[in-house]
């Protein structure tokens, strides 16, 4: 399954952050592109969860860190009723002990906050061409968590964890090792955008077990 | 020998219970009452008891016969009378009939032997042995005989009817005639019975008992190792032997055997019992244990000159001998007991049960020894002996019972005691792992402040000092690069605490993604050459932090100092080591201004290593330099390590 989409030529922002310091550092970045669009800002978790899911944002940008509700649950929540957009976690460490949750719960990426404005556009361009940034660290969790896990290993509530493909795997693994996509794709004989699909995939899988929890707790409820 | 101590506790009589003894007492009653009542001479109405006959020697046919009394014992007469004897029954003058052809008479023989025959008008009407080959041991004076009057035999007169009883005798066993019983067969019958239950019937029941009493009491010695249980097994055993003898037409042993093995076995019967009852009062007393060891240790001699003399007098003064020694015996224990203060009931049990089996053996003696008026159809003592061995049985069945539970209850304060430590043992272990993961904790948390002072903290004030000396003149790039270097250092710090779990390779890709940016800034190549190497325990979170000061030192002198256009990063391993290099294109240590910063910063890395445990290399790279570390695999943690680092995941 490829992502690689092509590039719209607007990309709708969505900023979900009570900080707005960093509200303002997102403007200013924005001002390098002038085709894209802040289209939202929420600074509460209570006013996210209404006004997000209603926006037409490709890309949205979550704290983890909101003063009223756990980032985690927005996640959850984008990752259902905005499946087609892109879930980026705002981090000021990028600690991946907790950024496995956030993706566990749909994010498909995350941008360090102390980046400049140039990295912040890359990020978002990076994650639209269909990459997503991916640490070593992560990668080697990854890698524990999904290695093993035959097609037909079901969770502990019920639903079904994706294994790794081949490919998969031995890209988990060089990233692990501290390669980068570019050498990544050199060592596999294979193109660059191809280790970015390979990597978003390794997002999806890792947070099917979300969403098809969300989506089975929503027909419960008959929202579905 | 290891034996149960004297005072192991026992369940006392409650107040208002009467004592076992008492009832014991009474059934020793009641079975004397019987004893007597069934071996009282009484002859059953419709017969009469003859007391006398005349006896005439067969082989000495010159001899006129003799009216003598019965019992009639041919031990006690003169030599001549110790083969055969023939005795005359003169037909009493109450028996008498009409009908000599309706008449059923008969001839009850409560004892008679060892071999005999009874001829009624000259004709042969029962043998028993009489015709076997003298060789043979033939005993039939243990078993009572109920010969049948043929009808046809008997003459039309009574008075005419004339009946001999001819008898072989056995020297030293008593053998001869005893009082005996004619007339109507149907009350002989019912005599029969009674007698054949008590001499036969009973002897077989005492024998397996005290067989199954022996085997138990043997058993228990062996599993207990208790002294008791052996004397009280080898008393029964040796009674066993006894009445196992006693029951027997034709022992397999020759009469010569026979009599000894059966004296001495009641000999040592006596003698253990003896002992056992000593053992059981808890006196080690030297009268008692003397008397019995005596028994037992000169019995075999005495009986052996009894059997070589066949002086049957012999045999009668050491029956003496015994009954004397048991009656001193008990007498000397009971007094003894008595000074020592009050009885418990198990030995006011034993004590009455013992005098019960004296007084049997003493009427036995008297009566079948020294010919005393009584039955001695019956023997008093087996049966005496039986409620001996019942009442020790009994007794140390309760002993063996009482250790038991008392084994039992000690096992039950000892699990309880073991629960108590061991509940302890693991509240001490708790506080033990609370207290090391406290000391961790703590351990961590000063290298973490140390990490902050040195790092983060100094980097901030810095920043600080540069603010506060330039405010006019404040380049804002250098503010943002120094917050830059600040988050850096942070971020680097979090990076350590992640779960690496010791892969170098993703330690150092950890580390790739924080200083790649400014080695591209540099206009560095980076050449990443890593591979998978085996875990390193060294690298804990301590140890990835000092891992990445190392780098950094030497990516530091890379950028400031090498003039290198590229740097290469590899690992390896072999059976011993995990090698990690990196290598520079630079100018190497030529320049003399960059030697004394480096020879700071390899002090640095010197020191860092050393916490790693790693050996550290310098080597020219030619051109550039190359720094290598060897982490032994199986390392082993020096003192300072534990001390400081955290326990290992």
């Amino acid at each position: 399954m490829a992502h690689n989409r092509s590039m719209p030529s607007i990309t709708r922002i969505y900023l979900i952050e009570d900080d707005r310091t960093v509200l303002h550092f997102v403007q200013h970045a924005l001002a390098l592109r002038p085709d894209w669009r802040l289209v939202g800002h929420s600074e509460t978790f209570a006013h996210a969860r209404i006004m997000a899911p209603n926006s037409l944002a490709d890309v949205y940008l979550v704290d983890l860190g909101l003063p009223d509700g756990r980032g985690e649950d927005m996640l959850r929540l984008l990752a259902l009723t905005k499946p087609e957009a892109e879930l980026l976690v705002f981090t000021v460490f990028g600690d991946e002990s907790r950024l496995i949750h956030a993706l566990q719960s749909g994010a498909t990426g995350y941008v360090l906050k102390g980046c400049n404005a140039t990295e912040l556009i890359e990020a978002i361009e990076q994650i639209c061409a269909g990459g997503a940034p991916i640490s070593p660290l992560l990668a080697r969790l990854l890698l524990k968590q999904l290695r093993n896990n035959a097609p037909a290993q079901v969770a502990e509530n019920g639903s079904a964890i994706p294994a790794l493909s081949e490919r998969e795997t031995e890209v988990l693994k060089l990233v692990a090792q501290g390669y980068v996509n570019k050498e990544i794709a050199t060592r596999l004989g294979i193109g660059t955008a191809t280790v970015s699909t390979h990597i978003k995939n390794l997002y999806r899988k890792l947070a099917v077990h979300t969403r098809v929890q969300v989506v089975r707790a929503a027909q419960e409820r008959g929202l579905l | 020998m290891r034996g149960l101590p004297p005072l192991v506790p026992r369940p006392e009589p409650s107040a208002g219970r009467v004592p076992n003894y008492v009832w014991v007492a009474l059934l020793l009653l009641g079975l004397l009452w019987a004893l007597h009542s069934v071996s009282r001479p009484t002859a059953p109405e419709g017969s009469v008891t003859l007391r006398h006959a005349l006896a005439s020697l067969p082989q000495q046919p010159q001899e006129p016969p003799q009216r003598v009394a019965l019992p009639h014992i041919l031990d006690d007469q003169p030599a001549a009378w110790w083969g055969q004897v023939d005795y005359q029954i003169e037909w009493p003058r109450e028996l008498h009939y009409d009908d000599p052809a309706q008449t059923r008479l008969a001839l009850l023989l409560p004892r008679v032997g060892t071999r005999f025959r009874v001829l009624l008008n000259g004709q042969e009407i029962y043998q028993v042995g009489w015709y076997a080959a003298p060789e043979r041991n033939i005993l039939s004076a243990w078993f009572p005989y109920l010969v049948n009057l043929p009808p046809g035999l008997l003459q039309p007169n009574p008075q005419h009817n004339t009946l001999h009883i001819q008898v072989q005798g056995q020297l030293l066993e008593r053998s001869g005639l005893w009082p005996l019983q004619i007339g109507y067969h149907g009350s002989l019958f019912e005599r029969h019975q009674v007698l054949e239950v008590w001499q036969v019937k009973g002897t077989w029941m005492m024998l397996i008992s005290s067989l199954l009493m022996g085997l138990l009491s043997l058993h228990l010695w062996r599993t207990l190792r208790e002294r008791l249980f052996l004397l009280m097994a080898l008393a029964a055993l040796a009674h066993t032997v006894r009445l196992a003898l006693s029951v027997s037409l034709e022992p397999v042993l020759s009469y010569g055997w026979y009599f000894y093995v059966h004296r001495l076995a009641f000999t040592w019967y006596v003698g253990f019992f003896l002992l056992f009852v000593a053992e059981l009062l808890a006196f080690r007393d030297r009268l008692v244990r003397g008397l019995a060891w005596f028994l037992i240790a000169f019995g075999p001699f005495w009986l052996a000159w009894t059997l070589h003399t066949q002086n049957y007098d012999f045999y009668r003064l050491w029956a003496g001998v015994l009954a004397a020694c048991g009656a001193i015996s008990l007498l000397w224990l009971l007094l003894k007991a008595r000074q020592r203060g009050a009885f418990d009931a198990d030995q006011i049990l034993v004590l009455m049960v013992a005098a019960f089996t004296l007084a049997t053996g003493v009427r036995d003696f008297l009566v079948v020894q020294l010919n005393f008026p009584g039955d001695a159809d019956l023997r008093w003592t087996s049966l005496g002996s039986l409620a001996l061995l019942f009442t020790l049985s009994w007794v140390l069945a309760q002993r063996a019972t009482a250790s038991t539970r008392e084994v039992y209850r000690l096992n039950q304060s000892l699990a309880g005691t073991v629960a108590k430590r061991e509940a302890e043992l693991r509240q001490a272990f708790e506080q033990l792992r609370a207290s090391e993961q406290q000391r961790a904790i703590e351990g961590e948390r000063r290298r973490l402040m140390r990490d902050m002072h040195d790092g983060l903290g100094s980097q901030l004030v810095q920043t600080l000092n540069m603010v506060r000396s330039q405010r006019d003149t404040l380049d804002a790039g250098s503010v943002e690069s120094m917050i830059h270097h600040a988050l850096e250092e942070l971020r680097l710090m979090l990076d350590s605490l992640e779960p690496m779990e010791g892969d170098l390779a993703t330690i150092l890709g950890t580390f790739r993604q924080r200083v790649e940016p400014a080695l591209a800034a540099a206009g560095i190549e980076l050449d990443w050459q890593v591979q998978d190497v085996p875990a390193l325990p060294s690298l804990d979170a301590q140890g990835v932090m000092h891992l990445f000061r190392c780098m950094q030192e030497i990516f530091a002198n890379v950028v400031k100092h090498a003039q290198a256009r590229r740097v290469c990063v590899r690992t390896r391993h072999d059976a011993a080591h995990v090698y990690l290099s990196v290598t520079d294109d630079g100018v190497g240590l030529q320049r003399p201004q960059t030697r004394l910063a480096h020879q700071r910063g390899l002090g640095n890395l010197r020191a860092r290593a050393g916490k790693l445990g790693a050996e550290l290399r310098f080597f020219n790279a030619r051109p550039g330099t190359g720094v290598e570390f060897a982490f032994p695999i199986f390392r082993t943690l020096t003192p300072e390590a534990v001390d400081t680092a955290p326990p290992v995941k």
